[in-house]
């Protein structure tokens, strides 16, 4: 009940505020690269260095899974496979995100303002979804979750 | 005469910091901060955990969400985690509502079909099984790395270099 209730309002609050700010992650790099304009990387390095920030404050003050040191326990890549695995797999995802336009959170921003685009990418993306874990998932695994 | 200056100048101070509160949404940096605080809170203190550092993802509870309906409906038995099993996430809904709310508000909200949309629909899903394979959408690779998650700033590399050689293919594709 809680866990429905607390994402749908940082859905909201980030729809709302994605929406005006135009924000989108992949498209501070494009911006920067096509016509170095930092507006948008910005945004991404704020998101950054806060996520950091906030995830150090929290270790001091509460019990978390992330242990006492920088880097979280039990997240190190075992073998060069799962680097060059990880790699290749981010390496697509930010391919295919700037060619469709927008990263997923700017899609689900678009589709909301009303981008017939969006939604198409949306049916894509929820098809996706079920067809990985059905079929995908069971052969190669989780690799990260 | 002095007590007229006195209010017009803080008048003026006051209408000034209202309009720059007004303006602080279309910061992309003010979106940033309260992204990941409000991510951090929910994932810490808000139940939208295990795994860890899941407080904001489009892929992964979009995947959760729709696997819930699945289970609910069809009895599938797909793959949902800790945090989406017993209730369904409905940040990919608060996403749409949100942000279709903003733009009714301001005036931004209308129907745009710009073709593409069967390429649109196949960009999606290559979209989600990579984001599913890496652990999750950008912004939680942003997040996840600000946990200190070491795969996941290596995602966070791939997804970088992937986003300059796109631009650049698109750049040199516009200018052939």
């Amino acid at each position: 009940m809680i866990v429905s209730l607390s994402s749908l309002a940082v859905g909201l609050i980030v729809g709302y505020l994605g929406q005006r700010s135009r924000m989108c992650t992949v498209g501070g790099l494009r911006d920067f690269v096509l016509v170095r304009d930092t507006a948008l990387l910005k945004g991404v390095g704020a998101l950054l260095v806060t996520a950091w920030i906030a995830f150090g404050a929290v270790r001091l003050v509460a019990e978390t899974d992330a242990g006492n040191g920088l880097i979280a326990a039990g997240t190190t890549p075992t073998g060069l496979r799962v680097v060059a695995a990880v790699v290749v797999g981010g390496l697509v995802l930010g391919f295919v995100a700037t060619v469709s336009g927008a990263c997923p959170l700017r899609q689900h921003v678009l589709a909301g303002q009303g981008r017939v685009g969006a939604w198409a990418f949306l049916a894509g993306f929820y098809l996706a979804a079920v067809v990985y874990t059905s079929w995908i998932a069971p052969h190669i695994g989780w690799w990260a979750v | 005469m002095t007590a007229g200056t006195a209010t017009r100048h803080r008048d003026g101070v006051d209408t000034n910091l209202r309009a720059r509160i007004s303006r602080l949404p279309r910061s992309a940096v003010f979106y940033g901060i309260v992204a990941a605080l409000v991510a951090v809170v929910a994932g810490q203190w808000l139940r939208v955990s295990p795994p860890s550092a899941y407080g904001l993802c489009s892929a992964c509870h979009g995947r959760d969400l729709a696997n819930w309906v699945l289970n609910g409906t069809q009895d599938a038995g797909l793959f949902v985690t800790a945090a989406g099993a017993s209730w369904p996430l409905l940040t990919v809904v608060g996403l749409v509502v949100g942000s279709s709310f903003a733009a009714r508000r301001n005036g931004e909200f209308g129907s745009i079909d710009i073709g593409g949309n069967a390429r649109q629909f196949l960009f999606g899903a290559v979209v989600m099984c990579a984001a599913l394979f890496v652990g999750g959408c950008p912004t939680r690779i942003i997040l996840r790395t600000g946990y200190g998650d070491l795969t996941a700033l290596l995602a966070l590399g791939g997804v970088a270099a992937g986003v300059v050689l796109a631009t650049l293919s698109l750049r040199w594709a516009a200018s052939r």
